[in-house]
């Protein structure tokens, strides 16, 4: 009986994982600012899914404080904030010229994808836990596929959404191999995630007011200019 | 008890400079509490030479040798930069409405960087140190023009990117604790006793996504590129925060990991150290041949100096480790000085460009002499503190056999040397070029300059009694045998 | 014996009879959503009707493969239909008859002669769909054969029945990465094989951006009811490979007696039903992509069944 609930419940755990994977995809693969958006608030929701799940199959309290605050931090407040905060003609970009294409793109978040589980196939042989060998590996690669697309994005927003991705990968590893940590931690750890959307989000709106625009490129006077 | 003073007085500085009343005496506020905190701190070393470890809170909050030394540089270099800053801001034109809340920021900023080394949980220090980044991120955008922006994005993405990696490290290294049996709290004290009883795979693992985590926070190359921008745009006595202490903050916390790391028998990363500490030497030393702007020149000074501490951490022996910690010191100390007198050089001629400076020693004695002193001074010439403890580093691998090492290091060290003392040649001696006015220096940022360089000064020639039992403390908090 | 050839031919009779069916359907949901009232769902019969009582009329300038294709097209998703499960999870007499990829190479055979016979008629509209189905075409086909892999390498075997019944046994195995990832790769293969949107407008009528319509542009009469029909029935049948191995194997007549049989078919009529609901969703939700984003898509459908291959790797291996 018991172990028909658990097998249900890693189940639904590695489910979440997989759609947790095709957010990160589909993150590198579309266009539309807007879109990278709204990928991001489907993978908080799934990974509070899983922090519910998890929270639930171990009866910690604590992972089942994590889900509430993800909600309400990541699929509530920070979009809410960032709309607020930033021009709305933001959200209407596209990118129509990207550094690497997108099948390009997609092809190097698969290898990454498979990277991670390479990376940390030797580090799963310690415990047989299921819900650490999938949540480890796909929150990894969630890291390294945000990162990626951190750096081919050229748009502010779609950086910062990379960024926020990246920490979505950091907790959904962290759910599975650290649930009982303090409190304390997380909430500290919640808090700096929604400072570093308040940081990032003045700082766009700065620079679309001076600079008129966040595409990186053309942000580059700082160099060794040579002398006329 | 005066541990928790010293950390906590900044954030109530921030928040008085907060209070419309007390906005217009934001700087009086300001110094008033660093020093009542740079105080406090003293007296927490005093307490740590005295019984090995100062304590708060249990578990939470308590310091040892390293990170009171940590704590103790904090206080010292806000506390001057924040002298420096009261005639320097007035005179670039602020107004004093927006005088406050840089105040404020800046406050801030020194609470999050006094709390890194207080802290003894891991997973907190991971926050004070994304605290760190962001305040300073907001700090380098202060003066809002495109310049200040681009470097602050730079930043803040270069570094923020790798919050996330360091996050999973830390978690990787609570786990590895908790599978291993550690039922206690886990601090920095209870990860290093139980290191060899860790799984080393998890530990490298770990070790190895906080230092590319961190490593981007400090400077080390490859991902150094934000550091030249942001250290140059920013407002001068934030420069001077950024380059004197903020690079060495992420520092203190890899080689804290680094010494769990070599407390257990199984996981040999030294000789990685050295290797990348090099590589940022290297880099640091060829940017400089050609940098065009002295604050920029100051800034990849910086990147050359944390990559010797980490090579001097690499290595791993005892000396080794004094060496590190003892440059940990100079560096900050000796860096801060640097960007108050380029400072001064920016607010009396206007410009950042190495090659519209010419004859400095004639137009303004003052300055002209200050800029040769710690120019001498951070590239590492005698009877200055960054000789010593450059020496000391050399001669501690030599005598732990990385020969190579310690060959390409003099070498990069003296190509440094000879880049840095061109430019500054150029700036200092000639004919001066125009004949614009030269505007006076405050003297509230002339008694920073004077205060910083005592320190500078002595150091090089003679090395007080507690000073060096506390380098001593540091040190075998690294680990090395 | 005899019994299952008798099930076998009504399958086959099933998915003649209610091809049009399912189209009408699809097209009635799609102008509900849209707020129109739409055409009867009957009405696929009476277009069929209609055409079988109309002349022929066929250009001199063709060959015998304009001829031909019309009853090949017709033919081939009757073939691929007896290979997989329809109304039953048991293979039936001619399951053995061929695998998946022999069902794969059918449903090409079919559109290889259709873009032939686009060609074949020298109106220039043709040769443009041609090239552009075939286009679709082999951008698809890494995706059919990694999915193919993927869940043969699962269970053992390539005939549909036998996969069907191995491939989600446990739940473990309904919800693990690998088959999310797979049901998302197949499902944006059906819309690009089916010629549905974001890949192609099924009910647009202009001839410079058809894809799959083009290839029945140049029939009347009897070969355009053919080449619709059968256009139907292979969508059918994709559609009931998609549901019966891949998504949801329930309902499935589990033995030989005849009510079951009978019984099966409104079940099975009902998930269809479920899957016409998502798949309007989708259409209706949806642009139509520019040409060179269709690369961009089914390179998407590429990697995450690359991905779920990866991942039914790396459980396999680790269980």
């Amino acid at each position: 009986m018991a172990s028909a609930q658990t097998q249900l419940i890693e189940g639904l755990n590695a489910l979440s994982a997989g759609l947790i994977l095709l957010t990160a995809f589909g993150m590198v693969a579309t266009r539309q600012v807007q879109g990278v958006m709204r990928f991001f608030v489907v993978q908080s929701l799934f990974l509070s899914a899983s922090a519910f799940l998890i929270g639930f199959s171990r009866n910690s309290i604590h992972l089942l404080a994590l889900g509430i605050i993800t909600i309400a931090a990541k699929v509530i407040a920070i979009p809410w904030v960032l709309k607020r905060t930033l021009p709305g003609d933001l959200y209407e970009r596209r990118e129509i010229n990207q550094v690497i294409n997108i099948p390009s793109s997609l092809l190097i978040a698969l290898l990454l994808a498979i990277a991670a589980e390479f990376l940390v196939s030797p580090l799963l042989a310690i415990t047989p836990d299921p819900v650490i060998h999938v949540n480890l590996p796909i929150g990894l690669a969630g890291i390294l596929i945000g990162a990626y697309s951190l750096i081919a994005r050229r748009e502010a927003l779609p950086q910062m959404v990379g960024i926020l991705a990246m920490e979505n990968g950091a907790f959904f590893a962290g759910i599975a191999i650290a649930p009982d940590l303090p409190l304390i931690a997380e909430l500290a750890i919640a808090i700096d995630v929604i400072l570093i959307v308040v940081v990032i989000g003045v700082l766009t709106r700065n620079i679309t007011q001076t600079i008129g625009t966040t595409e990186a490129a053309s942000m580059s006077e700082l160099r060794e200019e040579p002398q006329p | 008890m005066t541990l928790i003073v010293a950390v906590s007085l900044p954030l109530v500085a921030a928040l008085l400079c907060w209070v419309r009343p007390l906005r217009s005496i934001a700087w009086g506020t300001t110094v008033f509490c660093l020093s009542i905190s740079f105080a406090a701190s003293v007296m927490t070393a005093g307490q740590v030479l005295r019984g090995g470890r100062a304590v708060a809170i249990p578990g939470w909050i308590e310091v040892d040798g390293l990170g009171s030394l940590a704590l103790l540089l904090v206080t010292f270099v806000c506390t001057l930069a924040a002298i420096f800053a009261g005639g320097y801001m007035r005179h670039g034109g602020q107004s004093s409405e927006r005088l406050w809340w840089f105040y404020s920021n800046s406050n801030l900023l020194v609470f999050a960087l006094a709390v890194v080394p207080a802290l003894a949980s891991p997973n907190l220090v991971w926050v004070g140190v994304e605290l760190v980044t962001l305040f300073a991120t907001l700090l380098v955008a202060f003066e809002s023009n495109a310049g200040a922006l681009e470097a602050a994005w730079k930043m803040a993405i270069l570094t923020i990117m790798g919050a996330p990696i360091s996050l999973l490290g830390f978690l990787v290294l609570y786990w590895a604790f908790h599978s291993s049996g550690g039922g206690t709290a886990e601090t920095w004290a209870s990860l290093s006793a139980m290191a060899s009883t860790m799984p080393p795979n998890l530990l490298k693992f770990a070790f190895l996504l906080v230092f590319v985590g961190f490593g981007a926070k400090s400077g080390l190359a490859p991902m150094h590129t934000w550091l030249p921008d942001a250290h140059s745009q920013a407002p001068t006595p934030v420069c001077a925060v950024l380059s004197g202490i903020k690079t060495t903050i992420p520092l203190y916390v890899i080689l804290r990991f680094l010494s769990i790391i070599l407390a257990s028998p199984e996981a040999r990363i030294g000789n990685w150290m050295v290797v990348i500490g090099l590589f940022s030497v290297g880099i640091a030393a060829f940017l400089l041949i050609q940098v065009r702007d002295y604050k920029r020149m100051f800034a990849f000074s910086t990147v050359e100096h944390m990559g010797i501490i980490l090579v001097a951490a690499g290595f791993a022996t005892h000396e080794a480790d004094y060496g590190a910690v003892s440059q940990m010191l100079n560096h900050s100390i000796t860096k801060s000085l640097c960007f108050y007198v380029a400072g001064m050089v920016l607010l009396t001629l206007g410009t950042r460009q190495i090659s519209e400076v010419r004859g400095l020693v004639r137009t303004a004695p003052f300055v002209g002499g200050a800029l040769l002193l710690c120019s001498l001074a951070i590239a590492g010439a005698p009877p200055f503190p960054i000789f010593l403890s450059e020496f000391s580093i050399l001669s501690a691998g030599l005598r732990s056999g990385h020969n190579v090492a310690v060959a390409i290091l003099a070498t990069l060290i003296v190509i440094a040397f000879v880049a840095i003392m061109r430019h500054v040649n150029g700036m200092l001696f000639g004919k001066p070029e125009s004949t614009a006015p030269v505007e006076r220096v405050p003297p509230s940022s002339r008694t920073a300059v004077l205060l910083a360089a005592v320190p500078v000064a002595v150091l090089g020639v003679y090395i007080p009694g507690p000073v060096h039992s506390l380098l001593q403390l540091a040190a075998e908090q690294l680990g090395g045998h | 014996m005899t019994r299952t050839i008798l099930y076998n031919l009504i399958q086959l009779l099933f998915v003649l009879g209610f091809a049009p069916l399912y189209a009408g359907v699809l097209s009635r949901f799609k102008e509900i959503i849209q707020s129109k009232r739409g055409p009867s769902i009957f009405q696929p019969y009476r277009d069929l009707w209609k055409l079988f009582h109309k002349d022929e009329v066929v250009s001199s300038e063709t060959t015998w493969i304009f001829r031909v294709t019309p009853y090949l097209v017709f033919v081939v998703p009757l073939f691929v239909a007896s290979l997989i499960p329809v109304l039953t999870d048991y293979p039936l007499a001619f399951a053995f008859m061929g695998d998946m990829l022999a069902g794969g190479f059918f449903l090409g055979l079919g559109g290889f002669f259709a873009a032939l016979a686009a060609v074949d008629t020298g109106n220039p509209y043709g040769p443009m769909g041609a090239s552009r189905t075939r286009m679709v075409g082999f951008l698809a086909e890494p995706v059919f054969i990694i999915v193919f892999f993927t869940v043969s390498f699962v269970a053992q075997s390539t005939i549909p029945y036998i996969v069907q019944q191995k491939w989600v046994a446990s739940p473990a195995a309904f919800f693990s990465p690998a088959h999310i990832l797979l049901l998302i790769a197949f499902l944006m293969l059906i819309l690009a094989e089916g010629g549905r949107i974001p890949v192609d407008n099924p009910s647009g009528h202009f001839e410079l951006a058809m894809i799959d319509e083009s290839k029945g542009l140049e029939y009347s009469g009897r070969g355009a009811a053919l080449m619709n029909w059968g256009g139907q029935m292979k969508f059918l049948v994709l559609t009931c490979i998609f549901l019966n191995v891949l998504l949801a194997p329930w309902g499935l007549a589990g033995d030989v007696e005849p009510g079951h049989v009978l019984l099966a078919i409104p079940l099975i009529l009902f998930k269809i039903l479920l899957f016409t609901i998502v798949l309007v969703t989708i259409e209706s939700s949806l642009a139509k992509l520019r040409l060179f984003r269709i690369s961009e898509f089914l390179g998407a459908a590429f990697i995450i069944s690359v991905a779920a291959m990866i991942a039914s790797i790396f459980s396999a291996s680790a269980a």
